[in-house]
């Protein structure tokens, strides 16, 4: 059997001594698309980088290929290619930005077609952009620019952080299709971390949801950020820019995080028992999982988000088409607290 | 305002006729500042870019050391090089003392802080999202080292011209290492300070001019690099 294209055992990073990434097992198999999933400073960059051979972990072992790799490893330096959030262009024309890669591994033969080849997946034609210097591009064009000069080297992973967060809608859907291509036509495996949820169900064969520097199993869980206060007898919540309340157990401290993963759609004139709450919102959003071909509703209550899983039995035509009023129930005795 | 004026014309005039006296000290001059200036670049840059670079412990005091040692007094490195190089000295065998290249040793390290100082900084004015993309290029750390250079080329330009401009016009050094020796260890510098004090005072700015002459000659070239790169 291949062994994984990465294999990462007993991984713990830290900036000033504070832990901010913990894995301790993580394999990704070859040709894959895998995407990474959670909230601000949860660790997806951090992954990125230290798979990326950017950063060594403080901790643990990467291996890519059954190899054991660091920064500068010269068995993987040239197969892992990082994109991050903001990309950076060298003060040099188009052409050489995209072509230094190349230039780097010695691969120089028709050098010129390969960026012609690699300008044309991100929608750049080559006659029109090649000799553009980086200061007149767009921030579109020079995200796209850093795609092509990723490309142009056919990595065997392609690392994407947050590659469509701050383009137009465009240089978006050229980046998702160019990134897509890669792996149809080099196998390539691709990681990507963005917000951009149901893109990533459409496209990855698997979800890892990052939060507070782990991946946890599902990427389904609601996590609800306090403060939380004392409400009337003694119960604890906080309230929703709606008005409603959102109910919990006592906190272990006021700012402490609820998980519900309990969501449910609750029936009609039924009411639930006194440790069931119900909360009314709309159902906003749709996403299939590609892989398991579960489907997921968000609904959002007041301002906030909320994501629950929608079983067969569930009549799914009727109940769920977006914009629609929905009441969802969750239990407070499966509410966790982190 | 006469021996101004005068000075102008003595300029011109000892720069035309080819004067030997004026061409011995320019020639003293510019090897010397242009061999300091290139050892000082050679030690300097990669000092500085680890500086800037590389975060380790220790870093910011080392930093504030080197930004302190870009004021040191010239005539104080003259008198340590003096020390060293004198005959009772540590380097007394070399007998390097009152020639060119002793001159060259101290104006090396009164260069060398400032390169160091103004290399770093130029290393930590580079995006740091520059060695991101020359990783996950595939770059290894020659790369890297290069690559930041040459990002930085400009701000690492303006340093070395400003440690030029310090090497070329400073008198301690010189006037104590080399000792002003007349067709040999005679710098412009020092040629100025011997002519005021003889009450030479159009020589003095003869030769000033023909310092100040020589100063926008390199500093235009440069622009002319920058400005075609």
């Amino acid at each position: 059997m291949n062994p994984p294209i990465y294999e990462i055992k007993g991984l713990k990073h830290n900036y000033d001594r504070k832990t901010i990434l913990e894995i301790n097992h993580l394999s990704i198999q070859k040709s894959s698309i895998i995407g990474l999933v959670g909230p601000n400073g949860s660790g997806k960059t951090t992954f990125l980088k230290l798979i990326g051979l950017i950063e060594k972990p403080t901790v643990g072992e990467i291996f890519f290929d059954g190899y054991a790799v660091e920064p500068f490893s010269d068995s993987a330096r040239f197969l892992v290619s990082l994109l991050p959030q903001e990309p950076f262009l060298m003060k040099r024309n188009v052409y050489k930005n995209v072509s230094y890669g190349l230039k780097l591994r010695g691969n120089i033969n028709d050098i010129k077609s390969k960026v012609e080849e690699s300008l044309l997946t991100v929608g750049l034609a080559y006659n029109e952009y090649a000799r553009r210097e980086w200061y007149a591009l767009s921030g579109g064009e020079r995200q796209r620019v850093a795609l092509a000069s990723r490309l142009a080297l056919k990595p065997k992973v392609l690392l994407l952080d947050e590659p469509t967060a701050s383009v137009d809608s465009l240089s978006e859907q050229l980046i998702k299709d160019a990134s897509l291509k890669a792996r149809e036509q080099s196998g390539t495996t691709i990681i990507i971390a963005s917000h951009d949820r149901q893109w990533l169900y459409e496209i990855c064969d698997e979800i890892l949801f990052f939060f507070q520097g782990k991946i946890l199993e599902t990427g389904q869980e609601n996590f609800i950020y306090g403060p939380w206060k004392k409400i009337e007898s003694g119960k604890w919540g906080k309230k929703l820019s709606d008005g409603q309340t959102l109910y919990v157990t006592e906190p272990p401290n006021q700012n402490s995080i609820a998980v519900i993963n309990s969501f449910t759609f609750a029936q009609e004139n039924i009411a639930g028992s006194d440790i069931e709450i119900d909360l009314k919102g709309i159902l906003s959003r749709l996403s299939l999982e590609r892989k398991t071909g579960q489907i997921f509703a968000t609904i959002l209550v007041g301002n906030l988000p909320l994501t629950l899983k929608i079983y067969p039995h569930q009549d799914r035509k009727k109940t769920c088409f977006p914009g629609k009023k929905k009441t969802i129930r969750y239990r407070l005795d499966q509410l966790k607290w982190i | 305002m006469k021996y101004i004026l005068e000075g102008f014309f003595q300029a011109f005039h000892l720069l035309s006729s080819g004067n030997d006296e004026t061409y011995s000290a320019i020639w003293a001059t510019l090897s010397c500042s242009s061999y300091s200036i290139a050892f000082s670049l050679t030690i300097g840059i990669p000092v500085g870019f680890c500086l800037g670079y590389y975060h380790f412990k220790g870093k910011n005091s080392l930093r504030t050391i080197t930004d302190s040692l870009m004021a040191l007094p010239t005539v104080f490195i003259g008198l340590i090089v003096y020390a060293f190089l004198t005959h009772s000295g540590p380097m007394g065998n070399f007998s390097l003392l009152f020639t060119l290249q002793g001159i060259v040793i101290g104006q090396t390290i009164l260069a060398l802080p400032i390169v160091i100082s103004l290399s770093a900084a130029a290393v930590e004015g580079v995006d740091q999202k520059l060695h991101i993309m020359i990783m996950s290029l595939g770059g290894n750390r020659r790369h890297l080292f290069l690559t930041t250079l040459w990002e930085a080329r400009h701000a690492l330009m303006a340093g070395a011209m400003a440690a030029y401009g310090r090497v070329m016009t400073e008198v301690g050094v010189s006037m104590i290492v080399g000792g002003n020796i007349k067709w040999h260890t005679r710098t412009i510098t020092t040629a100025i300070a011997l002519e005021t004090n003889k009450g030479q005072f159009g020589m003095g700015v003869a030769l000033g001019l023909v310092l100040l002459f020589i100063a926008f000659c390199v500093n235009f070239s440069v622009s002319f690099l920058r400005r075609r790169n």
